[in-house]
């Protein structure tokens, strides 16, 4: 695209080519090498007592031209221009004059100053001559305002129905323009559009029906409405039809009929597949594929009129075809694989665009076995295309990928050898990106991936993507079979490259000395060699990991940390800090660990924690934040896992309280958020009873009521729970509101003196076994369940009963154990009969727990599945099925 | 038959003494602008006029002479734009309304302010004290003591008391113009 794109202020023919065709007809562009000096300066010539209409034309030209071509006039500028431009009136050369009023519209003078011309124009508007009649109208309409509007309303009116098809456009074009500001007038002339839209003209029809949807764009009904009467009436202009089409599909689009009912409107997009203009068959086959939820049924008479295309003489409808088959192919590879063969043609197609569209297209609807000889076909022409097709080209390829992990590795060689050809700096950023996105979900591909990388920074230009593949290594590397292999590709940046690079790669060989104790050695020899690099930042780093590597400052652990703190947060408190002044040392445990949400909410924080206020429901980390501030809770220790916000009264009550269950190491913390409902009283005091019948291993140990519960605001009280430490405690807790009412003078608006207490019964709130579980992924579950003592493995089989799909039981089981599924394990492919659910998570003590679960599906719909679970400590493995059980 | 032999010479004369002229026609609102050139133009009058809003370019030719009128809007609002049309031309005639003694005050302020521009400087002036039909019209002597035109130095200035409505004066205005084309 950009290779054809022409740089305009270049002759037609650029210089370069002089050599070969040095002839005499080397045809300039007439506006080459034109400056705004020189033209303002010919603009001059419009002052002239007598006006020459060609050479003003001509200057005319070369204005509208350079602002076409971006170039501004100042406002003295365009001012001289414009009242000059003015004097032009005098002649009575209908072109000259319609230059005239194209460069009124595009100087743009102040509204001050293009006032000066509306008498002008309003005389032209009545005038004789088409010409003059349409373009007066839109300079009119572009320069009025409303008030001057309602003077000329009674003409333009008239306009639309004009007979001369481009008055008539004219009008109507300059309504959709209008309707911003003054649609009030626009829509009073509904019945002249009405009119338009029966016209003969097939401009005037395509406007008229724009018109028509404009006025009516914000009511969905008006438009399904307009939309029925026009696929009804007979819309004869290819372009309005094809804008019909459009407003059809949108209408299809809003329309919320689910699946079950007829899609309305569906006909009639079908009826255009078999228009006579190909404009409309194309905009009617785009429209079906872009049906939210289409079926295959649907879908493929669309199919085939763009196969149709596929074949057709035109590039443009080839590459309307295939850019259309494209889309469809992400969402039904199934139905475009019919095309096959036509798009096999297009390979070899001589523009390069739609090739390329093509072959991403086949790599999406391509089975297993034709991968790699699409491979071979795409690799004959990458160095043809453009940057930005290839980019489009290894994306495919990466979807591809992660689609048949098999063929990985003739993928793999693939991005690799385009990683050697050259390429702009987005097209190696998408390869590598590409690459590291396989090695993060291959395992099996991430050795030879790292290799390709390795080889790839021996000559990479980038800082950015050398650093970022050091870093890759120094995380990845060390955990391979073979880490010293690495050593001399990261070796080499301290030798070869910038400093930016160098100090990635001294951080990144640290790691490998950190995490492989029979390399250290040998790190330790490197890393001494960058001592005496003449860029600080590598020495530093240099010096910093040899004493860590030493056991000194931290030892070799310290160097792999995981930093924990957002820097956001730790740039805030440490602002905080320094503003205080005080002399105690700066605790880093006081930086809040959780990412605020809104700067607005951390001013309110200071206030104190009553009055902490949650505009919503907020997710566990930020709760835990708050809690860090309140000091009776502080001796607790980290949160381990916080619920998500559970509701205890019905919606619509007075009060709204939502309970979140926070667990920590040998405490439950029952978080209580309290709204308000009612603006005539203030509730003081607010506390909530806890009945621990039914949860005896819990013990109360503190309370921390509310003080004040305005209208409108969100408080917290808290009830914290004491068990056993690491104890997985599990019960039912009664629940009660107890406050004071006051009751708030509406006058004075404050509340009065004397209340009375009440209480008020919540529902139960439960503790499970989910609480005590988070999730927390593995990256390489199959190595994790290896890894983790086969003799915890407890394996029991379970009935799920009748469920809709595969993907449901799944679903059902990941809320009970609310833990996080790992490979992608948790979408079911569509029609499975049997699936495998892999599970990791967290209990409570941070003990990792694994699950296996195999689903089977018979044709009754009843699923059965077969739960096999790992851990390091027996008894977590066991509590899994309990679980299940319950 | 006189009258015949006449044109016929004027015919000839214009031929080869075509004269061409450029005029801008400034004044306050409601002044009779537009009213003017539509006499001058067609001969006919009008009761009921819109405000000019911008300019209305004419043409008119009289005899030999070619004249191009720029009838610019009164209202305040174009009032700093008259400048930008008066440069270059051959005259300024500047029309008040006789009859409105309140007006006249704004109306030499405005004057004043115009033609000490540098650029309109040596362009001849006409002042025309139009709706002279009406009662309590102002006389010329009136006129150039209220416009304080004796104030105006190194250009020509020439006032007339016309009316619009009952084409008074309307002739020898034509011939001040006429004079003052160019060749």
């Amino acid at each position: 695209m950009a290779a054809t794109a022409q740089d305009p202020s270049a002759p037609l023919r650029g210089p370069e080519k002089k050599d070969e065709d040095r002839d005499e007809d080397t045809e300039y562009s007439p506006f080459y090498a034109i400056e705004k000096g020189a033209v303002l300066q010919e603009a001059r010539c419009f002052n002239e007592p007598h006006i020459d209409p060609r050479r003003c034309q001509q200057v005319i030209t070369k204005l509208l031209y350079l602002l076409t071509q971006g170039e501004t006039l100042t406002k003295k500028e365009a001012s001289e221009v414009f009242f000059s431009v003015t004097k032009l009136y005098q002649s009575k050369d209908a072109n000259l004059r319609r230059m005239v009023y194209l460069v009124i519209k595009d100087v743009c003078p102040g509204a001050d100053e293009v006032i000066i011309i509306t008498s002008s124009l309003m005389k032209d508007m009545n005038s004789k001559t088409d010409l003059y009649r349409s373009n007066a109208i839109r300079v009119l309409c572009s320069i009025t305002d409303s008030q001057l509007l309602g003077q000329i309303e009674r003409y333009l009116k008239q306009a639309i129905v004009d007979k001369a098809a481009v008055v008539a456009s004219a009008v109507l074009v300059s309504a959709l323009h209008l309707l911003g500001h003054n649609a009030e007038i626009v829509k009073r002339w509904t019945n002249e559009i009405q009119e338009a839209v029966q016209s003969k003209h097939t401009m005037v029809q395509f406007h008229g029906v724009a018109l028509l949807h404009a006025l009516r764009a914000n009511d969905r009904l008006a438009v399904s409405k307009l939309v029925t009467s026009l696929t009804k009436s007979n819309v004869r202009s290819s372009l309005a039809q094809c804008l019909l089409v459009r407003y059809v599909a949108q209408v299809i689009a809003e329309s919320t009929t689910s699946g079950s009912g007829v899609r309305p409107f569906y006909d009639f997009l079908e009826s255009c597949l078999r228009h006579k203009a190909e404009l409309v068959i194309f905009e009617a086959a785009r429209a079906i594929t872009a049906m939210p939820e289409v079926t295959m049924r649907e879908l493929a008479p669309a199919i085939t009129v763009l196969q149709l295309f596929l074949t057709s003489s035109k590039p443009v409808l080839r590459f309307a075809a295939v850019r259309t088959l494209n889309k469809v192919a992400m969402t039904h590879p199934s139905a475009v694989a019919a095309c096959n063969l036509d798009l096999e043609a297009l390979i070899s197609d001589s523009n390069r665009t739609i090739a390329t569209l093509a072959i991403t297209t086949l790599l999406k609807t391509g089975n297993e076995s034709s991968v790699e000889r699409l491979l071979k076909q795409i690799g004959s022409f990458m160095s043809d295309i453009a940057d930005d097709f290839k980019i489009v080209v290894v994306e495919a390829i990466r979807s591809l990928c992660l689609k048949f992990p098999q063929k990985y590795r003739a993928l793999m060689n693939f991005l690799s050898n385009v990683l050697r050809e050259d390429g702009g700096f987005e097209y190696k950023k998408a390869i590598v990106d590409s690459i590291l996105i396989l090695i993060k979900d291959i395992p099996d591909a991430k050795e030879p991936g790292l290799g390709h990388l390795c080889e790839f920074i021996e000559d990479c230009e980038f800082t950015y993507l050398s650093t970022q593949i050091l870093h890759l290594l120094g995380v990845e590397g060390p955990k391979t079979k073979e880490p010293a292999k690495y050593i001399r590709f990261i070796y080499n940046r301290i030798i070869l490259e910038n400093a930016t690079v160098r100090a990635a790669a001294v951080s990144s060989l640290a790691k490998f000395g950190a995490l492989v104790e029979e390399l250290r050695p040998r790190i330790r020899v490197l890393l001494s060699r960058a001592l005496h690099d003449n860029d600080d930042e590598v020495r530093d780093r240099a010096t910093l990991y040899l004493a860590e590597l030493d056991g000194h400052a931290g030892g070799p652990e310290a160097i792999d940390v995981h930093w924990s703190i957002p820097p956001k947060n730790l740039e805030k408190s440490l602002r905080a800090y320094l503003e205080n002044g005080t002399d105690a040392p700066f605790d880093l445990a006081s930086v809040p660990r959780a990412v605020p949400q809104a700067p607005q909410k951390d001013q309110k924080k200071k206030s104190g924690p009553a009055a902490v206020s949650k505009p919503e429901p907020p997710k566990a980390s930020p709760i835990a934040d708050t809690l860090r501030d309140i000091t009776e809770l502080a001796h607790l220790g980290p949160v381990f896992k916080s619920a998500d916000p559970l509701l205890l009264t019905e919606e619509e009550t007075e009060y709204n309280i939502a309970v979140v269950v926070h667990v920590f190491e040998a405490h439950v913390l029952l978080q209580f958020n309290c709204t308000n409902t009612v603006q005539e009283q203030v509730l003081e005091n607010v506390s909530v009873a806890v009945d621990l019948a039914e949860a005896e291993e819990f013990e109360q140990e503190l309370s921390l009521p509310l003080a004040r519960m305005e209208y409108g605001t969100v408080g917290q009280a808290y009830v914290l729970l004491q068990r056993a430490p690491e104890s997985m405690a599990v019960g039912k807790l009664g629940a009660n509101l107890q406050f004071t009412v006051k009751e708030i003078d509406p006058s004075s608006g404050e509340a009065e003196e004397d209340g009375y207490e009440d209480e008020y019964q919540l529902e139960d709130i439960e503790i499970g076994a989910a609480n005590y579980i988070k999730a927390v992924g593995v990256s390489n579950f199959r190595k994790a369940w290896e890894d983790t003592d086969p003799a915890s493995e407890i394996s029991d089989d379970y009935g799920l009963g009748v469920r809709d799909s595969l993907q449901d039981a799944v679903e059902a089981v990941m809320t009970i154990l609310s833990m996080a599924p790992c490979d992608g394990s948790d979408a079911v492919p569509p029609n499975a009969r049997s699936h495998t659910l892999l599970l990791a998570g967290q209990f409570v003590g941070d003990v990792p727990a694994l699950a296996r679960i195999s689903f089977g599906i018979d044709i009754g719909r009843n699923v059965a599945m077969k739960l096999v679970t790992r851990s390091d400590v027996p008894e977590i493995s066991d509590f899994i099925h309990q679980i299940i059980q319950s | 038959m006189a009258s015949l032999w006449e044109r016929f010479l004027d015919w000839l004369r214009s031929l080869f003494f075509k004269k061409e002229m450029e005029l801008s026609l400034i004044g306050l609102q409601n002044a009779g602008k537009t009213s003017l050139v539509n006499v001058i133009a067609t001969g006919a009058f009008h009761e009921d006029m819109i405000p000019t809003v911008g300019f209305n370019m004419r043409k008119v030719t009289r005899g030999a002479v070619t004249i191009k009128l720029w009838d610019l809007g009164g209202q305040p609002r174009f009032r700093s734009m008259w400048e930008r049309y008066c440069r270059g031309v051959q005259a300024v005639v500047y029309v008040v309304d006789s009859a409105d003694h309140e007006a006249l005050e704004h109306a030499r302020a405005e004057l004043h302010d115009l033609l000490a521009r540098p650029s309109l400087a040596t362009i001849p002036l006409l002042v025309l004290g139009n709706k002279n039909d009406m009662p309590g019209a102002l006389s010329t002597i009136d006129l150039i003591d209220r416009l304080d035109l004796k104030a105006l130095r190194d250009r020509e200035v020439c006032v007339y008391s016309i009316s619009c409505k009952s084409q008074n004066n309307i002739d020898i205005t034509l011939d001040w113009l006429t004079k003052h084309a160019k060749s």
